[in-house]
């Protein structure tokens, strides 16, 4: 078994190591090495919680949810394979998309532990992605382009319905769907950067 | 985007799984690889955050453009206050925004007959102040819905809109609708 490794800051930890720092810390002493946990796995679980709950409030819950569940896993010596945590992550969040516990409390006190945590750690370039900045970007974009990117992740509907509303093929959809998330990532990201 | 070495997930990748655009087996691969690739992960985390930055620039009532009764719907339920006008060709309709407005949506009536793209201008005083094109489903009771920040139309005075709606048919333009907006300037209650 691989000992945990101590001499590396967090953000040149891999995955597995920053796992075993947790599973061989106290509760309380790895504040650190939990919230550069949450860091890096919390938007892919928030891309899983979108796809299958098809909400953005559910997604930043199971997000939080998910990641609580792997910390205590952790700190109780219950995964058995620091090596494939993401593999857990996954199937943690697998299984509680599928059961959508949500317990109100227990929300609120997760709240309270991760948000201010995740705000603070958020990559630079994407702390700034406020809503007049990606209103003015989403402005910018062809008619078309923002049309579909509205009706995909604001409406929610999905590519038959929005061909039907434009017109299009879903194949249109589809591509025309491709062109504008990288044009508004390009206005976003390059307005961030400047 | 991301510097380090795995290019297995584009952003059209992304993108199509955020859709729910893929078969199940093409989006587990898609998660199985998301979850163990470290070199993804601020590729994600950069999807992310762009996906999670739409909502509220929409909610903002600060993009405007062509719109759907799906994204008024949403917008409505998230408790953005749209104000609406039907339009039919050739009226003249008096229209305002109050101070509580936050959007107000152009419902341009027409009958577009097979026209594929319709290009909206908007003139005060002569000069044109919105030109836009959007694609249109065609039909001859069809409904164009263009959406305007309130804040930008209570910056206009006392005045008359023109709005004329063309297709681009056989190298030419073909007139479709006009409608004229008597603008009474911002209303208080």
């Amino acid at each position: 078994m691989a000992m945990p490794e101590t001499d590396a800051t967090l953000d040149a930890v891999s995955d597995e190591g920053l796992a075993r720092r947790i599973a061989s810390g106290l509760p309380g002493s790895t504040d650190a090495e939990e919230a550069e946990l949450y860091r890096r796995f919390a938007p892919r679980v928030r891309l899983y919680g979108r796809r299958h709950l098809r909400d953005e409030a559910a997604a930043e819950d199971l997000a939080q949810e998910v990641l609580l569940l792997t910390i205590e896993r952790l700190h109780a010596g219950e995964v058995q394979k620091p090596e494939q945590i993401g593999s857990f992550i996954l199937g943690a969040s697998r299984m509680m998309a599928h059961g959508e516990r949500r317990v109100a409390r227990r929300r609120e006190a997760l709240a309270a532990r991760f948000m201010p945590t995740a705000a603070e750690t958020a990559p630079m370039s994407l702390a700034s992605l406020d809503a007049p900045r990606v209103a003015a970007c989403l402005r910018g974009l062809a008619e078309r382009d923002r049309l579909v990117l509205l009706l995909t992740f604001y409406a929610e509907r999905e590519a038959p319905r929005i061909a039907d509303d434009l017109g299009v093929s879903p194949g249109a959809v589809r591509a025309i769907r491709h062109r504008a998330m990288a044009r508004l990532r390009d206005c976003v990201l390059g307005e961030a950067r400047s | 985007m991301n510097a380090s070495g795995c290019e297995r997930l584009a952003l059209a990748d992304l993108t199509d799984y955020a859709a729910g655009e893929l078969p199940a087996s093409e989006a587990d691969a898609i998660e199985e690889h998301l979850f163990s690739c470290a070199d993804c992960s601020a590729r994600a985390a950069e999807f992310d955050a762009l996906l999670r930055a739409i909502r509220p620039a929409v909610r903002s009532a600060e993009v405007g453009g062509f719109v759907t009764d799906d994204v008024l719907n949403r917008l409505a339920r998230e408790g953005v206050r749209v104000r609406s006008f039907v339009v039919s060709p050739g009226a003249m309709v008096p229209c305002a925004v109050w101070d509580s407005d936050e959007l107000l949506a152009l419902r341009l009536r027409a009958d577009f007959g097979g026209a594929g793209e319709v290009t909206m201008s908007q003139r005060v005083a002569g000069a044109e102040v919105v030109r836009a094109t959007a694609p249109v489903a065609g039909g001859p009771h069809g409904e164009l819905i263009y959406a305007l920040p309130a804040s930008w139309v209570r910056e206009l005075p006392v005045v008359e809109v023109e709005v004329l709606l063309t297709t681009h048919e056989g190298g030419e333009d073909r007139p479709i609708a006009s409608y004229t907006l008597l603008h009474g300037g911002s209303l208080q209650r």
